[in-house]
């Protein structure tokens, strides 16, 4: 143990797991965009793979008297279903297999994340980015194809009076722009620092043991992670849920724009 | 079970009725409930853990700073205002995470439902 450190980041590192290739650049080494199937895709794909089992299972059958995939097939449906309509309103309900997507890539994600070894693909923020992004753009260009300029109704508040006006615009263009930033940096900041405090008192388990007789303090560490433990899978339920909601909030504004 | 319903008809009359009464009873108690699932919800969603609910809102400001203050290093790295544009923005960027700080609290609160019967706060009024 001694030779070789704890490292709460390892957990984090993406390995290429085969190549796919090289693509543009002139073929010198480092030129061009070189792609490789990665530990994070590998779970994006089973992450995928097993919300498409568990939906396809749950709604092969359609009984009167469901099974137990098929009802937590449909809890699962009405649950998001339920968000979307009290968040984002009944139209909103075109956006359901967005919002249902998100919802359970997050949720499975996490949930992937909490077994030992295994990779959190929202750990990384490139991928809780692109996402916020996704539901940026959809709010941004649906709210101006529903609504056309009306959509900027969104950053004038209405009674305001103009010697104000031009200073809360900005304010408010501001705080719209930053929607996709806390968005994105909420889910990946509470998954990663879960999982580094995780590590880091598992590694202190495992140090602390390592210390002969005073190994018995080993104790107070321990039962710190199995309380985490918990409290992570909290977090990941909860994460998933407050993305999705937000997503429904901020569809809310396209359907809807001026408050 | 269809055979004894068959054999006494006055019975049977009788015996829907109640049937469509319980029904009835049935469909009231599963929708009152389902209200109080909602509701619950609804509490639930206000009452995220502590820890998220302050995560929550310091992205939420952090993240309108950020976007000020990057914002007015682009303007200024296009247009000849050096520091003034990231200097306004920063300040502008504060101001928006008050509100969104503002917003989210607003938002937080309203999804907390408050219970039918609470006294109102002897303070409220005061100062």
């Amino acid at each position: 143990m001694a030779e070789q450190p704890i490292e709460p980041i390892h957990q984090f590192r993406i390995n290429n797991l085969f190549d796919i290739g090289t693509f543009g650049g002139d073929g010198t080494a480092g030129s061009g965009v070189h792609i490789a199937f990665t530990n994070s895709a590998l779970f994006m794909v089973l992450t995928i793979g097993l919300i498409m089992a568990f939906l396809i299972l749950g709604s092969q059958r359609r009984a009167i008297i469901p099974t137990r995939v098929q009802l937590m097939t449909e809890m699962s449906y009405e649950f998001v279903a339920n968000m979307v309509r009290n968040t984002a309103g009944h139209d909103g309900m075109k956006f359901f297999p967005m919002v249902f997507s998100l919802f359970m890539f997050i949720l499975v994600a996490n949930l992937f994340g909490m077994f030992p070894y295994f990779f959190t693909v929202t750990s990384h923020l490139i991928v809780t980015v692109m996402m916020a992004l996704l539901v940026f753009f959809t709010v941004v260009i649906y709210g101006f194809y529903k609504n056309g300029l009306k959509f900027l109704k969104l950053f004038v508040p209405s009674g305001i009076p103009w010697f104000i006006i031009w200073l809360v615009v900005p304010i408010e263009i501001i705080s719209f722009l930053s929607r996709p930033l806390s968005h994105s940096l909420r889910l990946w900041g509470n998954i990663l620092a879960g999982h580094i405090v995780l590590k880091v008192f598992g590694g202190m388990v495992v140090g602390l043991l390592a210390a002969g007789a005073w190994g018995i303090v080993a104790i107070a560490p321990f039962g710190m992670a199995i309380a985490l433990t918990g409290l992570e899978f909290l977090v990941a339920a909860l994460q998933a849920f407050v993305f999705a909601v937000l997503t429904c909030v901020y569809l809310h504004d396209a359907l809807h724009p001026g408050h | 079970m269809s055979e004894p319903r068959d054999g006494n008809r006055p019975d049977a009359g009788s015996d829907a009725r109640k049937a469509a009464a319980d029904l009835e009873a049935r469909i009231a108690r599963a929708r009152g409930q389902r209200q109080a699932t909602a509701a619950a919800e609804q509490t639930r969603q206000g009452d995220m853990s502590g820890m998220s609910r302050g995560f929550r809102l310091a992205s939420e400001f952090v993240a309108a700073i950020l976007v000020g203050a990057g914002l007015g290093w682009l303007i200024d790295s296009f247009l000849p205002t050096r520091p003034w544009a990231t200097v306004i923005l920063l300040l502008l960027g504060f101001a928006a995470g008050v509100l969104n700080v503002v917003r989210t609290t607003k938002e937080m609160n309203d999804a907390t439902a408050v219970p039918p019967n609470t006294p109102a706060l002897p303070d409220d009024d005061d100062d």
